[in-house]
């Protein structure tokens, strides 16, 4: 402004940020880079564990590259774009988070060289297009389908999938332990799959091997009355009464009011309210029900009214686990008592209450409708058992795209190195600069081999070489040789149970790409001075923004 | 060099102090040629199939990455008055075509360069403006002449035909992926085109972005896409008549605070009785008329709820009052303020009604494939926030010219083919043209040349080689020809398929030049001195809401 002359300077309000060109496509890719580095040494099952500390204060030991990078609070808007990958990667196939941040940040590094040299990125997006599409083909070729075999067989595949997913996570130690029980879980809930019919409950204390899975519903027993030990704690198919009412003395409603102008009357009134309640209480009975849960409160009275009547009974259930006891009992919630027909009772084979470390359980198996399954978790630290947690629920995406798609690919690297010969192969064919660049292509996607060994204390070049050797095979009999973590050497992934659905696999490629393209696509950044700090420069300024603010709303009312 | 010295005289005396003034050719009138050409340069990479992207992240901290003009032009916050009338021309197009922004930004902006060379020639503004106005009409002209013959006629539901018309302005912005999103956009628009195309209803095709997977997962749904849950245990209904109350599922609580007065034991124990049989009555009434799916615009009673439970009726809660209003639409109901008992007319039907899981997140999908104009829902999937936004963008250009295509079918050979055409037969038409105007049309035609050039230099090619082609293949009588960029080579655009429509073309070439005139004919700027805070932000702010409407 102090300017008179150029009006020209402030083409763009002031305190915007531009920057242009080469320099600063370079400096994005650093930046890409950067937060690839990050998160490279989690990869694998030799990966180690990154320890958070957020602003709060609260510490996290994650393993998950999306819990990483969504901790990691990047501001950089390049950078941003991988953190979104990672998210996109773990809503769509929830693992293989890590490997998609780290393609994406390896498609990167290797097209910088080319960009220092003057090419223009389109053609290298372009390339790298044409690339994604090819490795995406052949990952579907390569893929072997588990389709048609019968369920006991198909319960053993799917369980080396997730394995393959826990070896890399903190409780890779019992991972045919828990691989066996995430795909029961998953079975369990059939082809109406949510992934809130699964439960995952931790106790902390006792170890990982207590950890167990009911075919039902389990919760922590609720706060309870005194009366609620008299209650007995163990039924078979007993019907279930599930509430969404209050069953306690207290006002109906808010809005109402007594006046009496007859004392005599005053009796009355209390013998109303508590024959509401009474009535309330009849009715549940009645309905049959021998347990009953509620999401709001069962006060004393009724604990202690049921427990005469042997009725087991707990209140302030958490809503999810109300609601997934409704699927799995087949019940449905009522909202009041009246006219409780048997159709909204559910029912299952076993209730009980069971001791679990310090807490107790309440349980409820053999389900008619199935279609529900909860994990109880056991483990020392809290944060042990969190990454746990993070580490099943990764398991159960696993294995419920699995079950969808039913085609697995060899793990351990395997799969990105035929990839890669597949690419370079291709490359050859081609006239041209995009040679060089599927070239570069198939180069980056070395970086999942070449990590696995980095992290697992390998040399690296060797096992690589030794790789590429198996995958240049005329006969095709070494496609599926893949890192062997446990020796050191390389081994056939898929004789060795190594598996992971084709879908992730074909997700992180297709993610990646899409994320490095567009990075790469990026010529110009231009930042907007924020509003706030627009606002905070003078109070007149604020109170114009919030006018206009109340301005919109009005108008679009 | 008046404002150089501090001693104010002149007019710069009559105004109030903190006022600027700005007059004469090399203040005023080069300092907006300059302006506008540096927001020219911002957009012109970006113009073309292989443009690059720009990233902006505007005053709330979002982030944009795309290559649409319309939006970055939204998002700069062009403060410069000359700018912005460019700024405006592209917001025109935006709204007549609603695409083509960057055409007429950067066909302006080559224009103001053009006319600042004239002006150190010597060329006074006036006389380049009306070599500038005489060109454009002479353009208008010539590209009536150069419209595609047999094409002002076409089948707006014949999906080849409107793929072939939609294809570069998709292209402009997704490269490598027009085709996917050509046939998702003319399916989704061939499905919602009502009968008299000319009514068609850019609104009637909506966009649901989720996370995940790629482009080759997106797909139509015809009918409505949701990003909720239905609110009861019931998850799927199919061939339903849905009731739809706009007011909420609930008991009438009134309005005025009121307390209800009890005055015997009785009263007491059937007050709360009453209020369920009430509610019972309602929700039974609402069954019996036959509506399986409830739909409320406002807040839903558990009581409500669990009769709805009872009376097996699925009930779904929109919020917002435009979704509202689509989903009735889509399944053609009418909605009630109060629930009450609907009459036959007023429910609404659809196919189905079913909570999915797409790539994580829950989603309620209302499909009704019989229903006539309703509404169509085109699924996109991507992996990143950023590229569902610029494919959005993508499927909007798309519709748009869908939309322009209806009104006006005919079209032009794209591939920079008709700028080059333009440019060879305005220079002779300048050469016949006698006076001073001459100059300035034949800088005109030379104008159009910068689209070859770009389009060139974005995807690394040589400009001048490729310039130089096409005007040997132009002046041999190949009006057709234009650049191919997969191969960077010359071809004719009816093998390359790239064809622009006539009204995106001749509007934003009518805005650019309209724009630059605007800009030329400024002699002098007075600016007032800005009084206190930052005006234009209450405007931008009221702006941005209306568009998020």
């Amino acid at each position: 402004m102090a300017s008179m002359m150029q009006p020209q300077i402030i083409l763009l309000k002031e305190g915007t940020d531009t920057s242009q060109g080469k320099a600063q496509l370079l400096s994005n890719i650093n930046a890409c880079t950067a937060v690839g580095d990050v998160v490279r040494t989690t990869l694998g099952p030799r990966g180690m564990d990154k320890l958070i500390h957020d602003h709060k204060g609260s510490v996290t030991i994650s393993h998950d590259g999306a819990t990483i990078m969504k901790l990691l609070d990047i501001v950089h808007p390049a950078a941003k774009i991988l953190v979104d990958i990672a998210k996109s990667q773990d809503s769509e196939v929830g693992d293989g988070t890590t490997t998609v941040v780290l393609l994406a940040a390896e498609f990167l590094k290797e097209a910088k060289p080319f960009i220092e040299d003057g090419v223009h990125a389109q053609n290298l997006i372009r390339s790298y297009r044409t690339a994604c599409t090819l490795a995406i083909e052949k990952v579907k070729a390569l893929a072997v389908s588990i389709e048609g075999k019968s369920v006991e067989e198909k319960k053993g595949l799917l369980a080396k999938c997730a394995a393959t997913t826990l070896s890399s996570k903190l409780i890779g130690g019992e991972k045919e332990f828990f691989a066996t029980m995430v795909v029961d879980a998953v079975m369990a809930i059939g082809n109406d799959d949510r992934l809130n019919l699964i439960g995952i409950k931790k106790v902390p204390g006792g170890n990982m091997r207590d950890s167990f899975l009911v075919d039902g519903v389990a919760f922590k027993k609720t706060f309870s009355y005194a009366g609620f030990e008299q209650q007995p704690k163990k039924f078979l198919s007993p019907k279930i009464l599930l509430l969404n009412i209050e069953l306690e003395l207290k006002s109906e409603k808010e809005n109402a009011e007594i006046r009496l102008s007859d004392p005599s009357q005053y009796q009355s009134i209390v013998d109303a309210e508590w024959n509401i309640i009474y009535d309330k209480l009849d009715k549940c009975v009645e309905s049959g029900a021998k347990v009953v849960l509620s999401r709001l409160a069962i006060g004393d009275l009724a604990t202690q009214y049921f427990a005469d009547r042997d009725i087991f009974c707990a209140g302030r259930v958490a809503e999810e686990d109300l609601n997934r006891v409704a699927a799995a009992a087949g019940g449905t919630v009522q909202t009041s008592v009246n006219n409780i027909i048997d159709e909204v009772l559910g029912t299952c084979e076993i209730f009980e209450e069971k001791q679990v470390g310090g807490e107790r359980f309440n349980i409820f198996s053999g389900c008619p409708s199935g279609r529900t399954a909860t994990i109880v978790l056991r483990g020392g630290a809290d944060q042990f058992i969190e990454e746990a947690e993070r580490s099943l629920h990764d398991a159960i995406m696993i294995v419920r795209r699995a079950v969808k798609n039913s085609t697995v690919v060899p793990g351990g690297g395997a799969i990105d190195m035929e990839i890669s010969k597949y690419l370079r192969q291709h490359s050859r064919t081609i006239a041209g600069k995009s040679q060089l660049f599927i070239n570069s292509y198939a180069k980056a996607l070395e970086v999942i081999p070449r990590q696995l060994c980095d992290n697992a204390g390998f040399d690296a070049t060797d096992v690589l070489n030794k790789l590429r050797q198996k995958h240049a095979m005329q006969s095709g009999e070494g496609a599926s040789y893949g890192v062997d973590i446990n020796t050191g050497g390389i081994a056939d992934s898929f004789a060795n149970f190594v598996w992971e659905p084709a879908v992730v696999k074909i997700n992180a490629i297709n993610a990646a790409t899409e994320a490095a393209c567009l990075i790469l696509s990026v010529d110009e950044t231009v930042k907007n001075p924020k509003s706030e700090s627009a606002q905070g420069d003078a109070a007149g300024a604020m109170g114009r923004g919030r006018g206009g603010g109340r301005g919109r709303g009005m108008r679009r009312r | 060099m008046v404002g150089m010295s501090m001693q104010p005289y002149g007019i710069q005396s009559m105004l109030k102090e903190g006022y600027r003034h700005l007059s004469g050719l090399d203040e005023a009138v080069i300092k907006n040629i300059e302006a506008c050409k540096e927001l020219s340069t911002i957009t012109r990479t970006s113009l073309g199939p292989n443009g690059m992207n720009k990233m902006v992240i505007n005053h709330l901290d979002k982030l944009f990455v795309t290559s649409d003009a319309g939006t970055i032009v939204n998002e700069l916050e062009i403060q410069h008055p000359a700018a912005k009338l460019l700024v405006l021309a592209a917001k025109a197009q935006q709204e007549e075509i609603g695409d083509g922004a960057n055409l007429v930004i950067s066909f302006a902006g080559e224009l103001l360069q053009n006319a600042e060379e004239l002006i150190r020639m010597g060329l006074h503004p006036s006389e380049i403006i009306s070599g500038y106005t005489k060109a454009i009409n002479k353009t208008v002209e010539i590209l009536e002449q150069l419209v595609e013959s047999g094409s002002q006629t076409m089948d707006v539901r014949n999906k080849d035909e409107v793929i072939s018309r939609m294809r570069a302005a998709v292209a402009s912005k997704q490269f490598g992926q027009e085709e996917i999103i050509c046939s998702l956009v003319a399916d989704a628009c061939i499905q919602v085109c009502p009968k008299n195309p000319t009514n068609f209803n850019v609104d009637n095709v909506r966009v649901a972005k989720l996370l995940g997977g790629g482009l080759h997962n997106s797909c139509i749904v015809r009918g409505m896409v949701m990003k909720s849950d239905a609110v009861g245990s019931i998850k799927r209904m199919e061939k339903a008549k849905v009731a739809v109350f706009a007011g909420g599922v609930d008991t009438n609580a009134t309005e005025t605070k009121g307390t209800v007065l009890i005055h015997s034991a009785e009263q007491l124990e059937n007050y709360a009785k009453t209020e369920e049989a009430k509610v019972e009555e309602l929700i039974k009434a609402v069954a019996e008329s036959g509506a399986k799916v409830i739909v409320s615009g406002g807040s839903i009673g558990e009581m409500a709820l669990h009769f709805c439970e009872r009376y097996k009726i699925m009930v779904l809660k929109i919020s917002s009052k435009f979704e509202l209003r689509r989903f009735c639409r889509t399944a053609g109901a009418v909605a009630h303020l109060k629930l009450s008992r609907p009459s036959p007319d007023d429910l609404g039907y659809v196919d189905s009604i079913s909570v999915e899981e797409i790539g994580g997140v829950t989603v309620t999908i209302a499909r009704n494939e019989e229903g006539g104009n309703s509404i169509s829902t085109v699924v996109l999937r991507g992996s990143t926030d950023s590229i569902l936004d610029d494919l959005e963008r993508a499927v909007d250009d798309g519709v748009n010219t869908y939309k322009a295509m209806c009104r006006d079918s005919r079209i032009v050979p794209g591939a920079a083919a008709t700028e080059i055409e333009l440019a060879q037969r305005l220079k002779e038409y300048a050469n016949a043209e006698i006076g001073l105007d001459k100059y300035a049309i034949s800088k005109y035609a030379e104008s159009f040349e910068f689209v070859p050039k770009t389009l060139a230099d974005n995807s690394g090619l040589n400009a001048m080689e490729i310039i130089a082609a096409l005007y040997t293949g132009h002046g041999s009588g190949n009006a057709k020809l234009g650049i191919d960029l997969e191969e960077g080579a010359c071809k004719d655009v009816s093998e390359t398929k790239v064809w622009d429509l006539f009204a995106t073309k001749l509007f934003a070439l009518k805005y650019a030049s309209d724009a630059a005139c605007t800009v030329l004919r400024v002699d002098q700027i007075i600016m007032a001195k800005p009084a206190g805070g930052p005006r234009r932000d209450a405007a931008a702010a009221a702006g941005a809401g209306a568009e998020e409407d």
